[in-house]
C-alpha cells in the first residue's frame, strides 16, 4: 500500500496550544497523520503572537501547518459531546492545558479512556500530572527554573541568562511525538491504548548530561554552577573573543594535543596540571590566556576557526547571529530554513521539522488553518451531522468562525 | 497477546558513542529493545568523561544503561563481517559518527540496504550527511553555534554565555529515538526499511519558536539578539532579584492585570505606555523596572514567590541542579533515578522524561563493561566456536576491559 508518509491513516485530535502541543501536532502532519485541531472561540493565544499580518500571526502558522481546525465552546455539553463522538474515530488524543482542566471539560483520561480504550492520550505540561508544583502555570522557562537550567546559564557573578528561544517547550513537543509514535507501535503490535504524562520540567531536566551524576557521584564535592563562557567541569571547553566577534572551541578529547601544539606548547602534553580535562579545569585560566594571545594574532574569527578546524582538527565554530545562519549556505544546500507560503501572510521562513525520511524526502504541501475552517466539513463528514443540526450549533455559539 | 515491553524483540545494533547517540539507543534498551553497543578496542571515549571510579565512568552508565557491549576494531574485515551478520538479523541500527566512517567500514546505508532491506538505519551528526559543513568535526556546542543559539545566549553588550549541559546532544538523541520509532511502525505496516539522517543542527535550529519567523516576517527590522536576562520582545518576562534569590516572572494577557494589581501598580493598567503586549513591548525597561522595585520592597524570595504563585502569576525561583535534586516535586514524580551500578554502587542520574501509563516503570539495568558480552554475542548469537573466538582474540579483532 502506498503511504504519503510514515504517519498517513494515522488520526489525531488536538486540543492544544501555543508551542510545545501544537509543535508535537506539527510533526504529526508532517508526517502526515490527520490531525483536527479543537481552539475555543477567542482561539489559541498563539495566534495573537507577531509578527501579525492582517490579523494573521507567522508565529502561530509556523506551529499549525497542516492541521484541520474545529472552534466550538468546550463548556457546553454540546461543544463536549461533539469531542467524544470525535474521540471514537481517533487514534491519538493530544491536550496541552493545566492539569485538571481536560477533567473540566470531561476528557479526562478517565473519561476518553471509557469513550474509546484503545486511543493513545498524551498531557504534555509544564510540570507534570501529578506532584506539588502541578497545578502552577507553566511557561518554558518557568520549567527551564525548576529543572535547574536558568541556574546554569550565565556568568558566575551576575543574573542568569534566558536564552532567546523556547527550546523547552519545542523538545518536549518532539518527546511528546516521540512517546506517542512508541504508544502506536505498541498499540499496532496488540498493546492496546494508554495515557502519555510528558512534561517540560521532566524532558528538561533530562538534558544535564553531566551535572547529576557529577554532583551525586563527587559526594557533593562538585557543585554544579553556571560558569558563564567555559565550562564548569572540562577544558578547553569555551567561548572566547577574536577581535571583534566570539568563537567557541571544544578541545577536551584527543584533539587537547593538537591544540597544545598549535599554540606551541607542546610541554604540557606531559604536564600533570593538564593530564584530563577536569584536571585542566582547575589550571583553564592558563589555558584561556594561551588561547586568547594566539587569537590576538590572528586576523579575524573566520581565519581563526579554518586554522583550528581545518589544518588541527580542533573542533571550533563562530558564534552566528540567526540571520547569519539563515543565509548560510550549509543552512541553504540542506534546506533547513523552510519558506512556507499562508494564504494570507502569503511567504514567510520558519525552521523546517528535523525529522528525515529517505522514504519521504519531500516536505508535504500543508497550510495553517484559519479558526473553525474546518468545523462543516469535519461535523458533516466525520460525524454525520445535518446542515440543520451545524446551523443551530453555529446560532446557540456552540461553533464559531474567523479568517484569521 | 499483548507484547511484555514497548519495543519487545526489536534488535538494535548500535555504533554510537558520547551523548547523542547512545541518548537515543539507551531510551530504546529503556523501552524493551535488545540493544548490542559496538565500541572500538579502546571504548567509547565518553568512558573518560568525569566522574570516575576504579576506573569506571559514571558519566558513560548514565547514558548506555541496558546495552550489552561489544568491542571491536572496525578496521579489520573479521569486525565487519561480524556487524554484517548481527545486522543480518537485526532491525534498527544507530550510529553517530563523522559522515564518510560507516562508508569506510563497509556499513554505509548503501551496503547494510543491501544486506537486509528491512532496516532502519539512523545516522545522527552535527551538520547532517552532506553539505558544505558536513565533514566539521562537530559537538553540541558547535552544533548549537551554528543554529545561531549561542548567540542568543547573554547580555546584549558582553560575550555569549551557554547553558552547562548538552541539550542539543540529549534532545537530539530523543528525536532519533523518535524518527527510528515512527519508520518501525511504518515498516510494520507494510512499508520498508529507510535511512534517517538527522542532525544537531538542523534540530537546534527548530528552537527557534519565534526568531526565524520574526526576523523574516519583518523583513530584518527585528533581528533576533540576546537580551541577557529578560526577554527580547514581551514584557515582563525575565529574571529579576529578590533579596539572596533570583525569581523568574512572566505576565503576558491577564496575567498583566493581575500583575499590576499585586504590585499595587493599578496606575499602569490605564496609562497607554503599558496598555497592551505591543506597548509593553516598547516600554519594557519601565515595565520590567516596576517588578524590580516591587521585589526590593518585598525582600524575602519565598514570600515573593508566594503572592506570585498564589495569584497564579508564572513564576518560579532559579534553581541550582543539587536543589532541583532536593525538592519535593522532583521526589514526588521520581525525577531523579537512582541506578545500581556493579562498581559505583548506587548513582543518581535523571530519569528519561517519557511516562507510559502501560509501562510505568523503568527496568534495572546496568551499563555494559568493554567487551563484556564478546563471548556471549558470538556464540549465543552467531554461533561462533570457542576455537574461533579465541582466535579473534588473539589476533586483536575483539577485547574486553573492566571499565
Amino acid at each position: 500500500m502506498t503511504r504519503k508518509h510514515v504517519l498517513d491513516g494515522v488520526k489525531v485530535l488536538d486540543f492544544s496550544h501555543f508551542v510545545a502541543g501544537p509543535h508535537c501536532t506539527r510533526l504529526m502532519a508532517e508526517a502526515g497523520a490527520e490531525v483536527i485541531k479543537v481552539e475555543a472561540q477567542i482561539g489559541d493565544a498563539a495566534r495573537h503572537l507577531p509578527i501579525i499580518k492582517e490579523g494573521r500571526s507567522g508565529y502561530f502558522i509556523q506551529h499549525n501547518r497542516g492541521k484541520k481546525n474545529l472552534c466550538l465552546d468546550l463548556r457546553t455539553t454540546e461543544g463536549q459531546e461533539i469531542c467524544h463522538e470525535l474521540i471514537k474515530t481517533v487514534d491519538v488524543v493530544i491536550e496541552n492545558f493545566t492539569p485538571g482542566v481536560m477533567k473540566k471539560f470531561n476528557m479526562d483520561w478517565d473519561a476518553v479512556s471509557k469513550i474509546n480504550p484503545d486511543v493513545i492520550m498524551c498531557s504534555i505540561s509544564c510540570l507534570g500530572q501529578e506532584g506539588p508544583l502541578a497545578k502552577l502555570p507553566g511557561f518554558d522557562y518557568i520549567g527551564q527554573a525548576y529543572s535547574g537550567i536558568l541556574g546554569m546559564t550565565g556568568e558566575a557573578d551576575g543574573y542568569p541568562a534566558l536564552s532567546g528561544m523556547a527550546f523547552g517547550d519545542i523538545s518536549t513537543g518532539a518527546h511528546a511525538y516521540g512517546a506517542i509514535v512508541t504508544a502506536l507501535y505498541h498499540k499496532a503490535m496488540g498493546g492496546g491504548g494508554q495515557f502519555l504524562d510528558i512534561a517540560l520540567l521532566d524532558c528538561l531536566f533530562s538534558y544535564h548530561e553531566m551535572n547529576v551524576q557529577v554532583y551525586d557521584a563527587s559526594g557533593g564535592a562538585q557543585v554544579p554552577q553556571r560558569s558563564g563562557h567555559q565550562h564548569a567541569f572540562v577544558a578547553p571547553l569555551g567561548l572566547f573573543k577574536c577581535q571583534e566577534d566570539y568563537l567557541i572551541i571544544v578541545a577536551i578529547g584527543a584533539q587537547w594535543n593538537n591544540l597544545i601544539k598549535l599554540l606551541g606548547r607542546e610541554d604540557w602534553a606531559d604536564d600533570p596540571r593538564f593530564a584530563n580535562p577536569l584536571v585542566r579545569n582547575e589550571n583553564r585560566d592558563e589555558i584561556s590566556a594561551e588561547i586568547e594571545r594566539w587569537l590576538s594574532t590572528v586576523s579575524d574569527v573566520t581565519e581563526a576557526v579554518r586554522i583550528l578546524v581545518q589544518e588541527n582538527h580542533v573542533p571550533a565554530a563562530p558564534i552566528l547571529s540567526v540571520p547569519d545562519v539563515m543565509a548560510h549556505p550549509h543552512m541553504q544546500q540542506r534546506g533547513i530554513v523552510q519558506t512556507v507560503k499562508d494564504r494570507i501572510f502569503g511567504e514567510v521562513k520558519i525552521p523546517g521539522a528535523p525529522l528525515r525520511y529517505s522514504q519521504y524526502p519531500e516536505r508535504l504541501e500543508l497550510q495553517a488553518p484559519f479558526l473553525g475552517e474546518h468545523n462543516e466539513e469535519i461535523l458533516r463528514e466525520q460525524l454525520g451531522y445535518s446542515p440543520e443540526k451545524i446551523s443551530a450549533l453555529q446560532a446557540s455559539g456552540v461553533l464559531s468562525e474567523k479568517n484569521v | 497477546m499483548a507484547p511484555q515491553s514497548m519495543f519487545d524483540g526489536i534488535k538494535v545494533i548500535d555504533f554510537s558513542h558520547f551523548v547523542a547517540g547512545p541518548h537515543c539507543t539507551k531510551m530504546l534498551a529503556e523501552h524493551g529493545a535488545d540493544v548490542i553497543k559496538i565500541e572500538p578496542l579502546n571504548g567509547d571515549p565518553a568512558r573518560l568523561l568525569p566522574m570516575h571510579k576504579d576506573g569506571r565512568s559514571a558519566f558513560y552508565v548514565q547514558h548506555n544503561l541496558g546495552k550489552k557491549s561489544m568491542s571491536l576494531d572496525l578496521t579489520k574485515p573479521a569486525a565487519q563481517k561480524i556487524c554484517h551478520d548481527l545486522i543480518k538479523d537485526a532491525d534498527v541500527v544507530v550510529e553517530n559518527f563523522s559522515p564518510g566512517v560507516m562508508k569506510r567500514f563497509n556499513m554505509d546505508w548503501a551496503s547494510l540496504k543491501a544486506i537486509n532491506p528491512n532496516l532502519v538505519m539512523c545516522s545522527i551528526s552535527c551538520f547532517g550527511q552532506d553539505g558544505p559543513l558536513a565533514s566539521l568535526p562537530g559537538y553540541d556546542y558547535i552544533g548549537q553555534s551554528y543554529a545561531g543559539i549561542l548567540d542568543m545566549n547573554g547580555e546584549p553588550d558582553r560575550a555569549p554565555v551557554f547553558a552547562d549541559l548538552t541539550f542539543g546532544d540529549v534532545s537530539s538523541g530523543t528525536h532519533a529515538y523518535a524518527a527510528i520509532v515512527a519508520a518501525l511502525f511504518h515498516r510494520f505496516r507494510g512499508g520498508e526499511g529507510q535511512h534517517l539522517d538527522l542532525c544537531l543542527q538542523e534540530i537546534l535550529f527548530s528552537y527557534h519558536e519565534m526568531n526565524v519567523q520574526l526576523y523574516d516576517a519583518s523583513a530584518g527590522a527585528y533581528t533576533p539578539k540576546r537580551a541577557g536576562a529578560t526577554h527580547g520582545v514581551a514584557a515582563p518576562a525575565g529574571i529579576f532579584r529578590c533579596g539572596e534569590r533570583y525569581l523568574f516572572v512572566l505576565a503576558l494577557g491577564a496575567q498583566w492585570d493581575k500583575l499590576a494589581k499585586t504590585m499595587g501598580r493599578e496606575d499602569m493598567l490605564s496609562d497607554p505606555r503599558f496598555a497592551d503586549l505591543a506597548a509593553r513591548r516598547e516600554n519594557k525597561e519601565a515595565v520590567n523596572q516596576a517588578v524590580q522595585t516591587w521585589l526590593d520592597a518585598i525582600v524575602d524570595p519565598d514570600e515573593a514567590l508566594a503572592i506570585l504563585q498564589d495569584a497564579r502569576i508564572p513564576s518560579a525561583p532559579i534553581l541550582s541542579v543539587p536543589e532541583v535534586m532536593e525538592h519535593p516535586h522532583t521526589r514526588a514524580r521520581n525525577m531523579v533515578r537512582t541506578v545500581v551500578d556493579p562498581v559505583w554502587g548506587p548513582l543518581k542520574i535523571p530519569r528519561t522524561p517519557l511516562r507510559f501509563s502501560t509501562f510505568p516503570d523503568i527496568p534495572e539495568q546496568t551499563a555494559g563493561f568493554l567487551g563484556e558480552h564478546n563471548h556471549e554475542i558470538l556464540s549465543d548469537v552467531l554461533g561462533y566456536s570457542a576455537e574461533n573466538i579465541a582466535v579473534l582474540e588473539a589476533e586483536g579483532v575483539i577485547n574486553s576491559k573492566q571499565v
